[in-house]
């Protein structure tokens, strides 16, 4: 309970429910639009959506940004193979499919960052990642069935 | 096993941003995560002449075209207050798997908007990938 009441007033708490808000909103949207309009028209609007977000942060730093180019490389290819996965997550939602199952599918993402994570970048393994692949498994299993 | 369409494209999708994971560390080694957010967009951008819809776009209704723009906002609007919540103390441990149920909200929202409904197995699937996301994050 103590914890709880320490989160409730803490701004870092507040901030990550307006994260997961706006994510939800995010994904719901995306299916509703998806509906109608085909995947890569919805990832081109998408894109003019996250647009004024960037360059909102621009301003605030006065268009200072650091010059590392492997830091500027992995944030552009981090941008494309995000709009490649946003464009197969609009084709997933304009097949009609269940848009609760396709959600919680496309979420399990972290799985590939964690295996990544330990076999590239050689962080620790825990054991609580492996009950995590488990879980993982069994979901896609079920929603393969 | 006959895998539908949608769990393929799905499988794409958590596939690549899988790989985003490990570009968001590697990008955050060397610049901020709001650079790293700027650069994302950037990288959008080059994405952008490949789906160039041209005249097209005029034909959808101007409700589904705003919940597109709408969805690109809010999902990086949801990126900004994860930065946010972990530079104001937050702990990785907690925000990450706190934020990795965003899948949530939509499972509450669904029934009400969609009228789609789940089996019984299909909600032990997404209770699953919610346990998942959960101890995947920590």
């Amino acid at each position: 309970m103590n914890l709880l009441r320490q989160m409730r007033n803490a701004s870092w708490f507040w901030y990550s429910m307006i994260c997961v808000l706006c994510w939800g909103a995010w994904a719901l949207l995306s299916k509703l639009g998806s509906r109608e309009i085909p995947p890569d028209t919805m990832q081109f609007l998408f894109t003019i959506g996250a647009v004024p977000v960037g360059l909102v942060l621009l301003l605030a730093r006065r268009g200072k940004l650091e010059k590392s180019p492997r830091g500027i490389a992995y944030g552009v290819l981090n941008g494309v193979l995000s709009g490649i996965g946003g464009l197969a997550l609009f084709a997933a939602y304009h097949t009609n499919g269940n848009t609760t199952l396709i959600t919680a599918a496309a979420a399990l993402y972290p799985m590939i960052t964690v295996v990544l994570a330990i076999t590239i970048l050689r962080e620790r393994f825990r054991p609580i990642q492996a009950l995590g692949l488990f879980f993982a498994a069994i979901a896609i299993v079920i929603f393969s069935l | 096993m006959n895998i539908p369409l949608w769990l393929w494209y799905s499988i794409l999708t958590l596939l690549a941003w899988g790989v985003v994971g490990i570009l968001q560390k590697l990008s955050t080694n060397y610049i901020s995560a709001e650079s790293s957010l700027i650069w994302l967009v950037v990288g959008f951008l080059l994405l952008e002449p490949f789906f160039y819809p041209g005249r097209a776009v005029l034909h959808y209704s101007k409700l589904n075209l705003t919940y597109a723009f709408l969805s690109g906002l809010l999902n990086a609007l949801g990126s900004w207050a994860l930065f946010a919540a972990l530079k104001r103390g937050g702990k990785a441990s907690i925000v990450a798997p706190l934020t990795a149920l965003y899948p949530v909200v939509v499972i509450l929202l669904v029934p009400a908007i969609l009228h789609e409904s789940v089996t019984h197995l299909q909600w032990a699937g997404v209770a699953c990938s919610l346990i998942a996301v959960v101890l995947l994050s920590v």
